[in-house]
């Protein structure tokens, strides 16, 4: 807070760190996420088609089998079967629509509304069908017992046992409102003896109806409890995997600034080295000229080790923005990498045999310059003087493409080979051979071969040379980089309301 | 030769880029803040800008000079800018030669830092000879 004080002078209080963060509320908690409410809804709605189904055929079969039901001792249902699936059809298609409309207006909280309306309507359904088949002579009144469990895993326990409640209520009316024949007599059975003999027999009746009735608030009990231990459980998981996900960003974000403020004040010693080298401030003695060309050589090998840092960091960043892709024709990236390794080739006395057949992928041009350019500086920096290097990029049948990366110097051993994409993994031949490696190359290599889904195969023997192949998946079949991939809050892919 | 001026916080360098481009034969002024950069350039234009992109109080005071530069009205708004910077790859305050863009980073060329001297001495020369 800054204030102003009675002399001019302004003052400035730390303000204390708050607490608690952006953990949910104790009512959030107790709730599923929107996202994963509106894929129930949208299961729910899957499993109502079935019950329209069942509904339909057994009402069309009531119909037209009516002969054959009254053969079984079954009594004639009438359209009651064909109008309760109509009435649950015509309820499905709208919150069908309802959950699609949820789930492209990120934010609302229409899952909910949605799940409470299935329930409003089918229980009511629900209570038809359990009058129209038998109340107290069938075991159809158990068939609440799937709308009590699923509240207890869609909400909080309050409100499914406010759904519990509800249910026992309609169920008790029903019987009652039968027992006080405002109901007309229905049932599955013809024989009415069954149904008479519990109308005779009013303390059994009771009995059947509390039994139940205690029979669903113990199945509430259960399950609710269940669902809440295990709805504690997800969000805690959910939690830590948040957790975890902004832990990773800060520590990416705070590797990338502390990388930067190393790299300024190094870019003024490597100038300064520069001028003394070059004879800007005057003619320098042999051992002082030798001494500040370690130095200078130092000072490369650290511009090195800072750039690949940063590129490692920044292709592993979540918060970096994701590079543009673009149709990208390998064999021209290539041509370029291979200008650009030019001095290092030079320097090694190298030569770069390239076999390049246009062939089309989609990425990110900078993702591709990095992956190989590094693999080229490790073919030309691995090659013994004067050694080939050959790269070969041509498309493939099935419309991807490979690229060969060949080269015949040290070589790696081969209980080494899986441990080279390690990053600053550097195997002792090779430091022997190079000592400017960062140890960070391939491990960039493998990072960006990872997020295009490029397929990477190494082959080596020890004095003999390595060879990379690349495999680049068809264009269309291209996984997007996989940072792109959201995910909801409750640490699931999210669906994009599809 | 061409009278320059080098805007950066880092006098180290600064200086280090000063030696090279005045041995180049060309008259150098340094700025370590961008404040007074445009009042300096309007009092006395120079041939070409070397610019940073971040100061201790922003860390994108260097773009937002160059935005000034560019609606200073003439001569200023001709001066071609070398914009260097100790951040490579796109990061939410990183960027690459590719996004030299006429409104957002309204510069001629773009350097990496750490610098070779001799490179920026070339890309010197050729935005002055480019210029003229």
């Amino acid at each position: 807070m800054t204030a102003p004080s009675s002399d001019a002078r302004v003052s400035y209080e730390l303000p204390l760190v708050a607490d608690g963060g952006p953990a949910a509320r104790s009512d959030e908690r107790a709730c599923l996420p929107e996202s994963l409410l509106l894929r129930h809804v949208m299961w729910v709605c899957r499993l109502r088609w079935i019950v329209v189904a069942i509904l339909g055929v057994f009402g069309a079969l009531g119909l037209a089998l009516g002969s054959l039901a009254e053969r079984l001792g079954l009594r004639p249902q009438g359209s009651w079967p064909l109008a309760a699936a109509a009435v649950l059809a015509l309820a499905n298609l709208a919150f069908v629509a309802h959950a699609r409309r949820t789930a492209r207006s990120p934010g609302s909280r229409g899952a909910r509304t949605n799940l409470w309306s299935q329930i409003a309507v089918d229980l009511p359904v629900l209570t038809v069908v359990v009058h129209q088949m038998g109340s107290l002579e069938t075991y159809v009144p158990f068939a609440y017992l799937f709308h009590i469990v699923l509240a207890c895993i869609f909400f909080p326990r309050s409100w499914s046992l406010a759904v519990t409640a509800v249910a026992c209520g309609l169920y008790i009316a029903c019987v009652t409102l039968e027992e006080a024949g405002i109901l007309p007599a229905a049932g599955l059975y013809a024989d009415a003896s069954l149904r008479g003999l519990l109308d005779n027999l009013p303390h059994v009746r009771l009995f059947n109806v509390g039994w139940a009735v205690l029979t669903w608030l113990v199945v509430w009990y259960l399950a609710s409890s269940l669902s809440a231990m295990v709805q504690q459980r997800d969000h805690e998981l959910a939690e830590t995997n948040r957790r975890l996900v902004v832990a990773q960003q800060e520590r990416m974000q705070h590797m990338l600034r502390t990388t930067h403020e190393l790299k300024a004040p190094f870019s003024a010693i490597h100038a300064n080295v520069q001028l003394l080298l070059r004879g800007y401030c005057g003619e320098m003695t042999p051992a002082a000229r030798d001494v500040l060309s370690r130095v200078s050589r130092r000072c490369q090998r650290l511009a090195s080790e800072i750039k690949e840092m940063l590129q490692l960091a920044n292709l592993e960043s979540k918060a970096q923005e994701p590079l543009p892709c673009a149709d990208l024709d390998l064999a021209e990236v290539i041509a370029a990498c291979i200008e650009q390794v030019g001095p290092i080739v030079a320097e090694r006395q190298v030569t770069i045999e390239a076999d390049l057949q246009p062939a089309r992928t989609t990425a990110a041009e900078e993702h591709l310059q990095m992956l190989f350019g590094n693999l080229l500086a490790n073919a030309v920096a691995y090659s013994h003087p004067g050694g080939p290097v050959r790269i070969e990029c041509r498309p493939l049948g099935n419309g991807g493409a490979q690229v060969v990366v060949e080269d015949h110097g040290i070589g790696i051993r081969p209980e080494k080979l899986a441990r080279v994409f390690e990053p600053y993994y550097r195997t002792d031949e090779a430091v022997r051979h190079n000592r400017e490696s960062t140890g960070l190359g391939l491990a960039i290599v493998r990072t960006v071969a990872q997020t295009y889904g490029i397929r990477l195969r190494i082959e080596s023997a020890p004095g003999e040379g390595t060879r990379c192949v690349l495999a680049f998946p068809p264009t269309g079949r291209r996984l997007a980089p996989s940072r792109e991939r959201k995910e909801s809050d409750h640490g699931l892919p999210a669906d994009r309301g599809r | 030769m061409a009278y320059l001026l080098i805007v950066d916080d880092d006098e180290d360098f600064a200086s280090a880029a000063a030696m090279t481009l005045r041995a180049s034969g060309h008259e150098v002024d340094i700025l370590l803040e961008t404040t007074d950069a445009l009042s300096r350039m309007k009092a006395r234009t120079p041939d070409l800008v070397v610019l940073d992109v971040m100061f201790p109080e922003s860390s994108s005071a260097g773009f937002d000079l160059a935005r000034e530069i560019r609606d200073a009205g003439q001569p200023v708004a001709k001066v071609p800018i070398l914009m260097l910077t100790a951040v490579n790859q796109k990061f939410p305050f990183g960027f690459s030669a590719s996004d030299i863009d006429d409104h957002w980073m309204p510069v001629q060329d773009f350097l990496e830092k750490p610098v070779d001297i001799a490179v920026l001495c070339r890309r010197v020369n050729d935005l002055l000879a480019r210029a003229t």
